[in-house]
């Protein structure tokens, strides 16, 4: 299918342009470092830039990766397009289709945002986290499914779209405050508990890489399943069901190293499987993630080495960037999240609001951002606060979009002659 | 009753400042100097502090962030309503959560977060605190806007983001930047030695806008607790059937209800043939399909039906009387009101002595019973009657109702029942509803969005010059998009021969225009 091999094309045209990003970004440091200790006669630690012509490199690097990015964005549109003539409706349907939306969202907002600052730094952070949502699409099936009534709206259409297209640019505001954080960062005042905060941010990244690397291999690679009988059917798990479904007894699908299984078992409204699967990335995530520092940073702390080479970036401007991520995601976010959510609900079932968890969350990452704005209007709470809220505001996006739908069961459910 | 930032030139204010230390503006509306004779009484003092207490936007931001924790417990406990067991919440909570937490979770209303009086309390607190910061700070902000002040001194200028100097040239050096800035669509004034423009004013209006439309929304939603504001039938209308919507003239009829589903058995279609009567009378056909309503009635309060369920039941049990080997006739029983007797031929009539749709054996008393509301085990018992009123015969009969499953029979006598079908009764669940916010709601946000378009979209930029003879120096600053005001002004600058001296990424020090 076409849009396959579009979205192959630019899935690595990302790749590479945060490959050439991040190059680039991390020689120019080396180099304005190296040229520093230079200047200053001491010795920075850091080795020198290389020959000229790696100089040269570091400097144009930028301006390919963007090329790189423009031309994987308009692939993705290729892609997306292609895929809504061959589904016959707009690809936002299932998890698969909509996180992959999404990134090419986050890749939208950085194009617009790099249009009004001309900021390349922020290539080395969006491309990134556009990446990881795309390899994130990839864990989930990926047929194109027939829609059922209830998805067959417009309104549907228009909601998904436009509160992906606000996500977009909350991911960028994400970006720019976390660079903003790394780049304010003073070591010694930093508390401890700010420290573990910042630092917990590359250890969450560090678990979610793993959970999908982990997702993959179940999905492709490993055929081990345990399979938990209930009253309402089979729960089958393709990693050791150490928590269980809802009305699962410890030690029914056997044990593992005298550890029987399940161990416990969750209540009703939370998804065993995916809990399961949530604990065994959060269990291998730490030792990915300290594998990773010792491969990255030279088992540094994250923080550490990258406020090294975000220093010299332009503070104030990251802050606005962030800012003015907010301020454009923020209405957008409010007429797709809210406004056209609502107006789905009301042709659907009748009423405008149910309160269901998935909405509750889209209402609460709104209530974040709107503090977020009020703080930062009326009582000129910029810089490092803000961009904590921007970082919080993004997590529960990210929860709203995922943990609710893997976590929480949902209360929309279509089984039985119920609609 | 302080504000938090200059209506004039947004600096942060300390709180209780009388003036802005950035501008000088008069920021709290000169506080009428009350000569009072007495102490003002208890209740306006009372008043005084509510009115500072809800003007607070930190008030208000405690208040979103408390509404937001309340509203992720409500995620974390199933809601009442919500959650699919057919127990009511006495039972059911103490059962999902065990006695104690449940019963805690039912007193404490978590488990109806959201019509929970603390929740419901806070929510209004909220909107209090909308109506109050907006009121408060509206009319300070219009007067500011409307009558800026022109000649401002030079300290205020130095303090603005952004900055730039011009040569002073020709009589009137303030002339050619005053040309410039109309044509880019500024409003100038202009007093002494001194100039103002500015442009997007109306975005400084946005979120009084925004605020506007929320309240609207908020009083909507408020209003669904009045009686009669939103109301919600559901109806069970089998295929041919009229059913009254209760309380109006209106009645519907399901012509027919029909299901598709895609080839790998997802469902794709639900759809009600339906027909709308008035009084009796045939006024709409529409088929009601799930997103597709049927809408009837005045465009601010319809009643709107929507497909919500359906339910196939066993229907009509097909029958043949037989004499051994001998069938003497047809005969439909209706499983779920069959008739007392039915004559199935000139000789023989069946009588339904008893009919259980749901038959059981009591285990106490051992007698039959029905088990529950629901056709799902049918059972006759019946007497075969003669022409002349003579018993001639009985049977128990066990209808069968799943495909591949045979009937159940004991007959005693020559005759008996036996089952060659059974035909379904379809259902369709509709759900009438007519609520009367959904204009003023749907209003609400049309405010709020519009209101966000000017907050976020159109910006108010500000510039002021002064003319020191030698130069002219000029201040600017913007509500949002610093940067792109920075380039804006540095094209002014350059046009006029000038340079931008300070702005973001331009490490010029402020003090180096020397006054
Ligand atoms: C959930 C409820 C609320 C929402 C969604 C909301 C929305 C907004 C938005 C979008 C802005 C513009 C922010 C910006 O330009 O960056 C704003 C500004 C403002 N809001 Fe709210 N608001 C809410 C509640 C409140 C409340 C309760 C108060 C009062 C206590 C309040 C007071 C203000 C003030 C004073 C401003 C600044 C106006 C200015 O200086 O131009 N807001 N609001």
């Amino acid at each position: 299918m076409a849009s396959h091999w579009l979205l192959a094309v630019a899935f690595f045209s990302y790749l590479a342009a945060s490959i050439l990003y991040v190059a680039g970004f991390i020689g120019q440091r080396r180099l304005a470092l190296a040229a520093a200790g230079a200047a200053g006669g001491q010795a920075t630690g850091v080795g020198p830039g290389g020959t000229p012509a790696a100089g040269e490199f570091y400097w144009k690097a930028p301006g390919w990766a963007f090329a790189l990015a423009t031309l994987g964005t308009l692939a993705h549109a290729g892609g997306i397009l292609a895929r809504w003539q061959g589904a016959g409706h707009w690809p936002t349907a299932n998890l698969y289709e909509f996180v992959g939306f999404m990134s090419f969202c986050s890749m939208v907002a950085f194009q617009v945002l790099y249009r009004l600052y001309r900021f390349p730094v922020l290539g080395a952070l969006a491309t990134p986290v556009t990446v990881a949502l795309l390899a994130y699409s990839y864990v989930f099936p990926r047929e194109v499914e027939p829609l059922i009534p209830q998805l067959r709206s417009h309104w549907l259409t228009l909601h998904v779209s436009f509160a992906a297209l606000g996500e977009g640019f909350f991911a960028v505001a994400f970006a720019a405050a976390l660079l903003y954080l790394l780049r304010t960062r003073e070591a010694e005042k930093e508390s401890r508990l700010a420290g573990l905060a910042l630092e917990s941010i590359f250890w969450f990244a560090s678990t979610v890489l793993t959970f999908v690397v982990l997702a993959y291999l179940l999905r492709y690679v490993l055929g081990q399943e345990w399979a938990i009988v209930l009253d309402r059917g089979v729960a089958r798990y393709h990693l050791p069901p150490i928590i269980g479904p809802e009305g699962s007894t410890p030690g029914q699908a056997g044990s593992l190293f005298g550890l029987p299984l399940p161990l416990v078992a969750v209540p009703g409204w939370i998804k065993g499987k995916n809990a399961n699967t949530f604990l065994f990335a959060v269990a291998l995530g730490t030792p990915v993630y300290y594998l990773l520092r010792r491969l990255l940073c030279r088992g540094l702390p994250f923080r550490e080495a990258l406020a090294r080479l975000a220093q010299g970036l332009d503070a104030d401007l990251l802050d606005e960037i962030s800012y003015r991520a907010v301020a454009i995601g923020y209405p957008v976010f409010t007429l797709g999240a809210l406004v056209f959510a609502m107006f789905w609900a009301k042709v659907a079932w009748g009423r405008y609001w149910f309160w269901d968890p998935k909405e509750t969350w889209a209402f609460i990452s709104w209530l974040i951002y709107s503090a977020y704005l009020h703080l930062r209007l009326t009582r000129g709470w910029e810089g490092r606060v803000s961009a904590w809220m921007a970082v919080i505001g993004f997590g529960a996006i990210l929860f709203t979009l995922v943990g609710v739908n893997l976590l929480i069961v949902g209360l929309h459910s279509y089984a039985g002659g119920d609609l | 009753m302080a504000l938090d930032r200059c209506p004039d030139c947004s600096a942060t204010l300390p709180e209780d400042a009388r003036y802005c230390p950035a501008c000088g503006v008069p920021v709290a509306p000169d506080a009428p100097i009350r000569l009072r004779r007495e102490e003002p009484s208890p209740w306006a003092q009372f008043l005084d502090a509510a009115w500072d207490f809800f003007a607070s936007v930190r008030v208000a931001v405690v208040l979103i962030v408390l509404i937001a924790l309340a509203a992720i417990g409500g995620t974390l406990v199933e809601q009442e309503g919500l959650y699919q067991d057919w127990r009511p919440p006495e039972l059911y909570y103490p059962a999902r959560y065990g006695p104690l937490l449940g019963r805690l979770l039912m007193a404490t209303g978590l488990t109806h977060t959201y019509t929970s009086w603390w929740f419901l309390t806070l929510v209004y607190l909220l909107v209090i605190s909308l109506i109050v910061c907006s009121l408060q700070r509206l009319v300070p902000l219009h007067r500011a806007l409307q009558k800026p002040t022109v000649e401002k001194h030079l300290g205020f200028l130095l303090r603005q983001p952004v900055q730039a100097r011009l040569p002073a040239q020709g009589a009137d050096p303030l002339a050619p930047l005053a040309e410039t800035l109309r044509r880019r669509g500024y409003r100038v004034w202009r007093e002494g030695k001194g100039l103002h423009a500015d442009r997007g004013r109306l975005g400084r209006y946005g979120p009084y806008i925004i605020h506007i439309g929320l309240i609207i929304c908020a009083l909507a939603a408020g209003a669904k607790a009045l009686p009669g504001v939103d109301v919600t039938h559901d109806l069970w209308v089998e295929n041919g059937q009229t059913v009254a919507l209760p309380g109006t003239r209106l009645a519907i009829r399901n012509n027919r209800f029909i299901m598709e589903t895609y080839p790998n058995g997802m469902p794709k279609l639900f759809q009600t043939q339906a027909t709308l009567l008035e009084d009796g009378r045939e006024v709409l056909h529409h088929n009601i399909e799930v997103n597709k309503p049927l809408v009837y009635g005045p465009w601010w309060g319809p009643w709107e039906i929507y497909q919500a369920s359906w339910r196939e039941e066993p229907g009509i049990a097909h029958l043949e009387l037989v004499a051994g080997d001998r069938v003497l006739g047809k005969v439909d029983l209706d499983l779920k009101s069959p008739a007392r007797e039915y004559q199935v031929t000139p000789e023989v009539r069946v009588v339904v002595e008893r009919y259980f749709h749901d038959f059981d054996l009591d285990p106490a008393t051992g007698q039959p019973v029905n088990r529950s509301r629901e056709i799902a085990n049918p059972v006759f018992l019946l007497r075969f009657v003669g022409p002349d009123g003579q018993e001639v015969g009985r049977q128990a009969l066990n209808v069968a109702i799943q495909p591949g499953v045979e009937a159940r029979s004991v007959a005693e006598g020559p005759y008996a029942l036996r089952q060659i079908g059974i035909s379904s009764r379809w259902y369709t669940g509709l759900r009438a509803r007519r609520d009367l916010t959904v204009p003023y709601m749907y209003g609400g946000l049309g405010v709020v969005m519009v209101g966000m378009y000017i907050t976020f979209f159109v910006f108010h930029r500000q510039i002021w010059a002064l003319d020191l003879g030698t130069e002219v120096v000029l201040g600017a600053r913007t509500n949002k998009d610093r940067w792109g005001l920075q380039q804006e002004v540095r094209r002014i600058a350059r046009a006029l021969g000038g340079e931008l001296t300070v702005g973001n990424g331009v490490e010029r020090s402020p003090g180096s225009t020397g006054a």
